[in-house]
């Protein structure tokens, strides 16, 4: 029974379709979310229950190039970079800087639209026969994109700002998993790599924001104008 | 093997300032590498002249006319500036520029900082344009925004933060979209045999089987290319970060972003713009670069008429030439092509000598304001007024200068291909940025007020800005046989012939 399962391709598009749901419903916990700290644990979790994803999908379509994919995403956006921030975060002992611009449940309203629009979108790539697996996780790949998009604006803290940013782009990273089983290997590297370094440059420019401005507030940063 | 090389330097100078402990190491270093990186762009160029194309590593690396004309350009830009960084840096650590009372350890890390950094930036640059994979392409276009971001933060001052975090957060998004659409062209090709290989996202594949891509993909791959590339080059409206950046960098730093980088973020455009033209036609993506070409021309012309900062009038007026190239790009044919890769190669000699002359100016005077210097610098500054007057007069399209050819060329091919409203956009916009620069550029040189002369001292800063001027001087007038052969070689390749 476990067996067949194993090797039947209609229950690994269930799998998928439930852990993309699963990523959906975090990015918009994390639009709701006040404490910067549960922000990057979320963001943490998003990130392994989208490297199971390709883990998945590898496993179902005979492609074993998306597993190093997978490891990959696992060690650098689960472990390596919520790392780096929580430490981020004692150092400059802050917990509670989140500050949306429009309140929560507005914020969560206008996500629910962003995912509808996301879907529309979706449906017009989708071709019948094209790729079996991941038609759903289009959809919430486009949804985390404009999700990722409106949390941007929505924050002021630049902290903030650099996890809506990282989960954009697992946005990313789900749609190019399910439109195309993953880029090339050598792509999906230099991308990991980027994230990587992006994660670590912003985190050294918030850290001497908060030290020059006392704040990470950065619609305090408006002297340069015209 | 030559494209291997060029890597190889620029990454060996990135180490050797790394590890070096004095100043004159670090500079000595930056000056051979880039002396180095630019005798084998030359030798690179005279064996895609030879051959047409190189490539290396079963078609990773590939260089054509384009990439070596952009390499060239590059190349070129990176030595003059680290000729005159040596000076601007000297004269910033004796001024205590650099930031109040600090050690003389941390002077040198500063110095380090940047001695490093901007190797990598080139290496970066360097390696996007010699990418075959877009995909790979896109991470070295990621890469040069992260190597830049604390050059832009040098100071480390309130505004160069702010500038920093404009410059990383715009960029960064900018190029998530432009990921994005890197994705849908893989997507667009996935149907192609082969494509599950490495190969499958190489450009020169991709463009050999143009025609079966899918349509409706490409079609939303280019729109977001466009976004994603367009901000990197500070395309209107997506330019917001541009004059903060380039008000706050060192000059050196400002001037290779504003000239190479703006060429590397217009190459990866173009190297989409040759896929869509070949999958959908060129009517669609010429008149989506119209509108974002026109709009950057138009946005920049009230800001540089009632600008009061001068780093932040070259700023706009970079924005305004990425607008005409793209206008150039959109407009396409035999004379639109030429048009801009002439236009990408004179600007890029007279966008970094005005810079390096702003560097100059500011060094002397310590503002950046028009307000605070009121006039005169001719009198004060002979060299440098002279060079700076001359430079402006190039970029604002004044004969006898070669922009003045390469605008005249995207002008006819707009008037020839039946674009008569563009044309007439493009004269009116261009005649405003003219009375901009005239007036505000021209007021500060000219104008009455002048102490006396002073000594012009700066063996290192004047010495690359007459390099550049007479670079500038000559080509107006005689263009070598075989960089001429690039450039057109360069605007067959935009064609996709």
């Amino acid at each position: 029974m476990l067996m067949r399962l194993l090797f039947d391709l209609q229950f690994g598009d269930r799998i998928v379709t439930l852990l993309a749901a699963l990523v959906l419903v975090l990015q918009i916990a994390m639009v709701a979310q006040g404490w910067i700290v549960a922000h990057i644990r979320i963001f943490a979790a998003q990130s392994f229950f989208l490297s199971m994803i390709a883990a998945t999908i590898a496993w179902y379509n005979h492609a074993p190039h998306i597993y190093i994919a997978a490891v990959l995403t696992l060690v650098v956006k689960v472990i390596l970079v919520p790392i780096l921030f929580e430490r981020l975060v004692v150092r400059m002992e802050i917990q509670r800087e989140i500050e949306p611009i429009v309140n929560v449940p507005l914020s969560v309203l206008i996500s629910g639209g962003l995912t509808l629009v996301g879907y529309v979108v979706a449906e017009s790539f989708y071709r019948p026969g094209a790729a079996g697996l991941g038609h759903n996780a289009l959809a919430v790949a486009i949804s985390l994109f404009l999700i990722g998009f409106f949390t941007m604006i929505n924050r002021r803290k630049a902290l903030a700002q650099v996890l809506a940013l990282l989960s954009l782009e697992n946005g990313l990273f789900l749609a190019a998993i399910s439109l195309t089983y993953g880029m090339p290997l050598i792509v999906e590297l230099g991308v990991l790599f980027d994230v990587l370094v992006a994660a670590m440059v912003l985190g050294i420019l918030v850290y001497r924001i908060r030290e020059t401005v006392e704040s990470m507030d950065v619609s305090r940063l408006r002297r340069l104008r015209g | 093997m030559l494209l291997i090389v060029l890597l190889l330097i620029s990454a060996a100078t990135a180490a050797a300032s790394f590890f070096a402990r004095r100043r004159t190491v670090m500079e000595a270093a930056n000056l051979v590498g880039f002396a180095g990186v630019f005798a084998v762009a030359v030798f690179l160029v005279a064996q895609v002249l030879a051959h047409g194309t190189v490539s290396l590593g079963n078609g990773f690396f590939y260089a054509d006319s384009l990439s070596a004309l952009v390499i060239l350009l590059t190349a070129s830009v990176a030595l003059v500036c680290s000729t005159y960084s040596i000076g601007y840096l000297r004269d910033d650590e004796r001024s205590g520029a650099l930031g109040d009372d600090l050690s003389d350890a941390e002077q040198i890390a500063q110095l380090r900082m940047y001695y490093t950094l901007t190797p990598l930036f080139v290496f970066f640059m360097m390696f996007l344009s010699m990418a075959n994979n877009l995909g790979v392409m896109w991470a070295a276009i990621e890469a040069t925004t992260l190597a830049s971001i604390f050059l832009v933060n040098f100071y480390g001052r309130v505004t160069s933060l702010e500038a920093a975090w404009k410059y990383a957060i715009i960029g960064g998004v900018g190029l998530s979209m432009a990921l994005f659409g890197t994705i849908i062209a893989y997507y667009a090709g996935h149907s192609l045999a082969g494509s599950d290989a490495i190969s499958g996202l190489n450009w020169s594949v991709l463009a050999q089987h143009a025609a079966q891509l899918d349509k409706t993909s490409m079609r939303l791959a280019f729109i977001l290319i466009l976004l994603g590339y367009g901000t990197k080059a500070g395309l209107a409206p997506m330019h917001t970060w541009k004059p903060d950046a380039y008000s706050q960098a060192p000059i050196p730093s400002t001037a290779i972003l504003s000239s190479a980088m703006l060429n590397c973020a217009l190459y990866g455009l173009i190297r989409f713009y040759i896929l869509a033209g070949r999958c959908l036609g060129v009517e669609y993506p010429s008149h989506l670069l119209l509108l974002f070409g026109l709009l950057s021309m138009g946005v920049s012309v009230p800001f540089v008429l009632a600008q009061k900062n001068y780093r932040r009038l070259l700023a706009y007026s970079s924005i305004e030439h990425s607008g005409i190239m793209v206008t150039a790009l959109g407009l396409g044919g035999p004379l639109g092509t030429l048009g801009l890769m002439l236009h990408m190669t004179y600007h890029t000699i007279a966008k970094s000598l005005l810079f390096l002359c702003a560097g100059n100016v500011q060094q002397h005077y310590r503002t950046d304001m028009f307000g605070e210097i009121k006039g005169g610098v001719m009198r004060v500054m002979p060299l440098t007024g002279v060079v700076f007057l001359m430079a402006m007069l190039a970029v604002v399209g004044m004969p006898p200068f070669s922009l003045f050819q390469s605008e005249f060329l995207i002008l006819r091919a707009a008037f020839d291909g039946g674009h008569v409203l563009t044309g007439v956009l493009f004269i009116l916009f261009g005649t405003g940025i003219f009375a901009g620069m005239l007036i505000h550029i021209g007021g500060m040189i000219l104008g009455p007020r002048g102490d006396t002369a002073a000594v012009e001292r700066r063996p290192w800063r004047n010495g690359s800005l007459l390099a550049l001027a007479a670079a500038l001087v000559v080509i107006a007038f005689w263009i070598p046989a075989p960089l001429f052969q690039l450039i057109s070689g360069a605007a067959q390749v935009v064609r996709g012939q």
